[in-house]
């Protein structure tokens, strides 16, 4: 590929995803079209569009293979939408085969892998093998045009024409004249309400607009309705409808261009209207409206809403220093001034919040997005392993930050690919257990207060406890002694250790050996958790969880060696003072008793290594919880409670553990965002020999 | 100079803008983008464009009525329009050298195809 | 300077006749030796705002900071260069930069010297400035005003 600057490579990723996923979607409607037998050329026109405008993008990008690819995808969907090829099984099979490879393509160029993907070669033959049959396309005059209307048509567009008078229909030509102000939301309008009455062929400017604001367009419309019923639905004041008349009605010089309101119009002029034939009629009309041709959103990139968060949350400093500037002055004795202020700061932070929702709101998406890519992927994955799988997804409105959904189409996969290799059973067995043929996964999405609840769970054959423990022994992650002294749900869990569920079939068809540590690993750098649940030859349930979004939360500022650390108040029970006297060391971990509970404590002085010169006589600990767990943190003070904005730090600083990002406090200083459940994970799997170090840094601050 | 891009890929109008942009001698290009046919009609009554680089194939308004359109205005009596088409289209191509485009480039093409494309064109300024 | 929060236009001129001619280097000293980056890849120069420790990171990394709202991760070129540590002085500057996946980094340098212009002619190669594993992080060497510039990529070093 050549080397364009990483901007303009984004660019290209972004718009190529974006252009593979809504042919993906294109796609799935096609088949279910195709097995319900009907016909939507809007459809097809869609799907030809979408691999036309990659053809385009690939050529001037120099992605040479997904330029051969998209070139051959566009004759054989040019064929298909012009009905010289018919809509088969075997024809959708090798378009979603193509999807795939296309995927396959993007990663391998994201990575800069140097390699081409396997498949290329395989997916040109099998496009080359639909060849276009030479179907005679009928040619009909049967009405009237000026002959400049068929030049400014394109071939498809003809040939929809065609097809049009070809099943019978009548042609109307509908004059709108828009605004130019309000055209986007006119033009809608009537679009929508031309939908159910036919096929708009095409729309034609006149060039005669009454003003520069102005501008006069003919939609072409070919449909089964009288002009009346036309008229009903589409008039209007700046609406004129004229039927484009028939060639064979001889005798009448029919009024080709009067306005609806020379009542003469169409009876006269349609003879041949009584012998249509309404089924074939019917069956083109029906809005089988799955894609919607006319994109209401905006593509934003996510910079621009981080730095819109950015603005909200400099401005909930400023709202706090009017705040503590209204107080002074009151206290100083203006108490009317004080008092305004104050309103006027309550009228800021109503404002504010508004605004805060607002931005949040634009950064959330459906699930959905995630979603249908895997229903792609499923219908792959069970086709290559020769398992029939039926997805069935609820909740893909459940929206979450567009960040988390980046990152969670990755480790959900790996999670759906878990479940169809290893949970769903082959046929054969299934059938002998008495479980229906076709496996299923169920994938469910919801909110739960501040969290998005994703559970994934399969029919298959559930968790082979036995051979969990024997690979985790043998992969020395755990003793034959330990083994034994495991809960059932710790068994379970033992499939979160590295190793233990890679694949190691020599037919990987991904070709990456990714087990679900990686799949914990991911989830936990979205500040969520993840966890399992099985019954053996009944199936298996993996719930994960996470924070809706990561942008602006509630924290609790708290100080430990003199540096200030917020905690986000989601994993924050309670604080309560603490000294020294209330530890007592249980089998080498200090704890505290808490309402007759042992809580395990952790310093966070020591967790992080500081050099405590003089360590304060009163302190907190702050009880953190993540599941059922639960940690007593000590720190030195606290410093009370802050709405903050979370940055994401830096990629360089990814492999520090503890820290899932950072935020600004005003004045420009910045402090670490603690990542709490990291902080758990940590100190209660055993890594307290850090508390025990000697050896500490002394670094500069 | 006044460029209008009509093209519903974004990218594809970002490289057509670059190349515009990268022409010597031209301080005054100034280049509009139109992600469709509808958006370039309501762009057209604001100019005359000097040259118009256009899509052919793309939903609703296609750049042969836009085309069409230009050849009818008025204002543009001037103006030069360049047509992109893909190697199939051949009728469409035709079509479009029928009603008056100017000159036509097949899709994908290099920087060089698009250079030399403008260079063919007599480009006066209004 | 140019504004980090603002993003480009796209243009791409890689695909365009290929950009020839003399390139303009930032000279800054670093452990009383001069090195330089390519100017284009600079965003800003300040001097270093209050940094906030991160602990558990690799040593070459000082801190993260603030500027105007933008989080910025701080490198001590002296140490990823391995050249004997040094206290902040008042001539220290963070050069900022931005990697390939959109971070923020600021390099942290003893002093900003000037701008100079070479030309790939003037760039000699020399493998053997830096450790053997460093030597990545060259582009060569470079002669202005009597002095050797040590040409580093900033690609390479913010990877």
């Amino acid at each position: 590929m050549a080397d364009p600057t990483d901007k303009v490579r984004e660019e290209f990723f972004s718009e190529a995803q974006e252009l593979v996923e809504n042919l993906s979607r294109g796609l799935l409607a096609l088949d279910e079209l195709q097995s319900s037998g009907t016909d939507d050329p809007a459809a097809v026109n869609e799907t030809f569009r979408a691999v036309h405008t990659l053809k385009g993008l690939a050529g001037i990008f120099g992605a040479k293979s997904m330029g051969t690819i998209s070139h051959r995808l566009e004759d054989v969907l040019d064929c298909l939408r012009l009905g010289r090829l018919p809509l088969t099984r075997d024809l959708l099979d090798v378009l979603f085969q193509a999807v795939e490879v296309y995927w396959q393509i993007l990663a391998h160029e994201k990575d800069r892998s140097q390699k081409e993907p396997p498949g290329i070669e395989t997916i040109l033959q099998r496009l080359q093998a639909f060849g276009s049959s030479d179907a005679p396309v009928a040619l009909t005059d049967e009405f009237e045009f000026e002959i400049s209307l068929l030049s400014v048509l394109t071939e498809y567009e003809e040939h929809r024409l065609r097809s049009c008078v070809e099943q019978g229909l009548n042609l109307f030509r509908v004059r709108v004249a828009f605004e130019l102000a309000t055209i986007d939301k006119d033009l809608e309008e009537i679009k929508n309400k031309a939908k159910p009455l036919g096929e708009v062929i095409t729309y034609l400017p006149t060039g005669e607009s009454s003003s520069l604001d102005s501008l006069e367009l003919d939609l072409l419309l070919a449909s089964n309705f009288a002009i009346a019923d036309l008229a009903g639905t589409l008039g209007g004041p700046n609406v004129a409808i004229s039927a484009v008349p028939r060639r064979h009605v001889a005798a009448k010089p029919s009024p080709r261009d009067e306005p609806f309101e020379a009542s003469m119009v169409h009876e006269t002029s349609h003879p041949g209207v009584a012998s249509l034939p309404v089924q074939a009629h019917e069956a083109s009309m029906a809005p089988a409206a799955v894609m919607r041709s006319v994109s209401q959103s905006v593509r934003v990139d996510i910079r621009k809403l981080d730095a819109l968060m950015n603005a909200v949350g400099e401005l909930s400093i400023v709202k706090g220093v009017l705040g503590r500037i209204g107080e002074r002055i009151r206290s100083e004795g203006n108490r009317q001034l004080g008092a305004e202020l104050q309103r006027l700061q309550r009228t800021f932070d109503r404002r504010l919040s508004e605004l805060q929702s607002g931005i949040l709101e634009v950064r959330m998406v459906p699930l959905s997005q995630v979603f249908d890519r895997l229903t792609r992927v499923v219908r792959q994955i069970g086709r290559d392993v020769g398992k029939e799988i039926q997805l069935v997804i609820t909740g893909g409105d459940t929206e979450i930050d567009k960040l988390i959904v980046e990152e969670l189409s990755d480790p959900l996969m790996h999670i759906v690919r878990n479940a169809i290799d290893h949970g769903i059973e082959s046929a054969d067995k299934r059938r002998g257990l008495g479980k229906p043929e076709a496996g299923t996964i169920a994938l469910n999405a919801f909110q739960k207060g501040n969290h998005v609840v994703l559970e994934v769970e399969d029919d298959g054959g559930g968790v082979n406890e036995q051979s969990l423990i024997d690979r985790a022994v043998t992969l020395s992650q755990i003793s034959l002694d330990e083994a034994r002294g495991l809960t059932r749900q710790e068994v379970l869990n033992l499939v979160f250790l590295p190793g233990l569920s890679t694949r190691d079939r020599a037919g990987d068809y991904s070709g990456r050996g990714v087990g679900m540590d990686v799949v914990k690993t991911n989830i936990s750098k979205l500040g969520g958790v993840i966890d399992l649940q099985s019954e053996r030859h009944i199936g298996t349930k993996i719930t994960v969880t996470l924070p809706v979004t990561l942008a602006i939360v509630s924290a609790l500022l708290i100080r430990i060696a003199g540096r200030t650390f917020a905690m986000p108040l989601t994993s924050v029970s309670e604080a309560l003072s603490f000294e020294d006297s209330m530890a007592q060391p249980i089998d080498g971990r200090e704890t505290m008793t808490l309402r007759g509970a042992t809580l395990p404590l952790c310093r966070l002085d020591r967790f992080f290594q500081f050099d405590v010169t003089k360590p304060s006589r009163r302190r907190f600990v702050v009880v953190a919880n993540m599941g059922v767990r639960r940690l007593g943190l000590v720190v030195d003070d606290l410093l009370g409670q802050q709405d903050i904005v979370i940055k994401a730090l830096g990629r360089s600083l990814k492999s520090v553990t503890g820290f899932s990002g950072a935020t600004e406090l005003g004045d420009q200083r910045v402090a670490l965002v603690l990542d709490v459940s990291a902080i758990i994970e940590e100190v209660l799997a055993g890594s307290e020999s850090r508390e025990a170090r000697e050896v500490r840094e002394v670094r500069h601050a | 100079m006044r460029v209008l891009v009509v093209e519903d890929s974004e990218a594809t109008r970002a490289f057509v803008r670059a190349v515009l942009e990268s022409l010597p001698g031209d301080e005054d290009m100034e280049v509009v983008e139109a992600s469709g046919g509808f958006e370039a009609l309501r762009l057209l009554p604001r100019g005359p464009y000097d040259l118009v680089i256009s899509d052919i194939n793309m939903p609703d308004i296609n750049g042969l009525e836009l085309l069409n359109f230009i050849r009818k205005s008025p204002l543009h009596q001037k103006t030069q329009v360049l047509l992109m088409s893909t190697q199939a289209a051949a009728k469409d191509r035709d079509r479009g050298m029928a009603l008056g485009a100017n000159a036509y480039l097949t899709k994908p093409f290099s920087p060089e195809g698009l250079r030399d494309a403008l260079r063919s064109l007599t480009l006066g300024t209004a | 300077m140019r504004e980090l929060t603002h993003r480009p236009d796209v243009k791409m001129p890689s695909l365009l006749a290929g950009v020839r001619g003399p390139k303009e280097f930032l000279v800054f000293m670093l452990a009383g030796a001069a090195y330089a980056v390519e100017l284009a890849r600079i965003r800003e120069i300040v001097s270093p705002p209050l940094l906030t420790d991160v602990p558990r990171a690799a040593r070459e990394i000082l801190g993260v900071c603030s500027v105007r709202g933008l989080l910025v991760t701080v490198i001590d070129l002296r140490r990823r260069l391995r050249l004997v540590a040094a206290e902040a002085t008042r001539t220290s500057r963070i050069l900022l930069t931005e990697t390939q996946s959109g971070e923020a980094i600021g390099l942290f340098v003893d002093e900003v010297k000037y701008v100079i212009r070479l030309e790939s002619s003037e760039i000699e190669v020399a493998q053997a400035v830096l450790g053997g594993d460093l030597s990545d992080h060259i582009t060569g060497i470079g002669r202005a005003e009597n002095q050797v510039i040590v040409i580093l990529d900033l690609m390479s070093m913010t990877t």
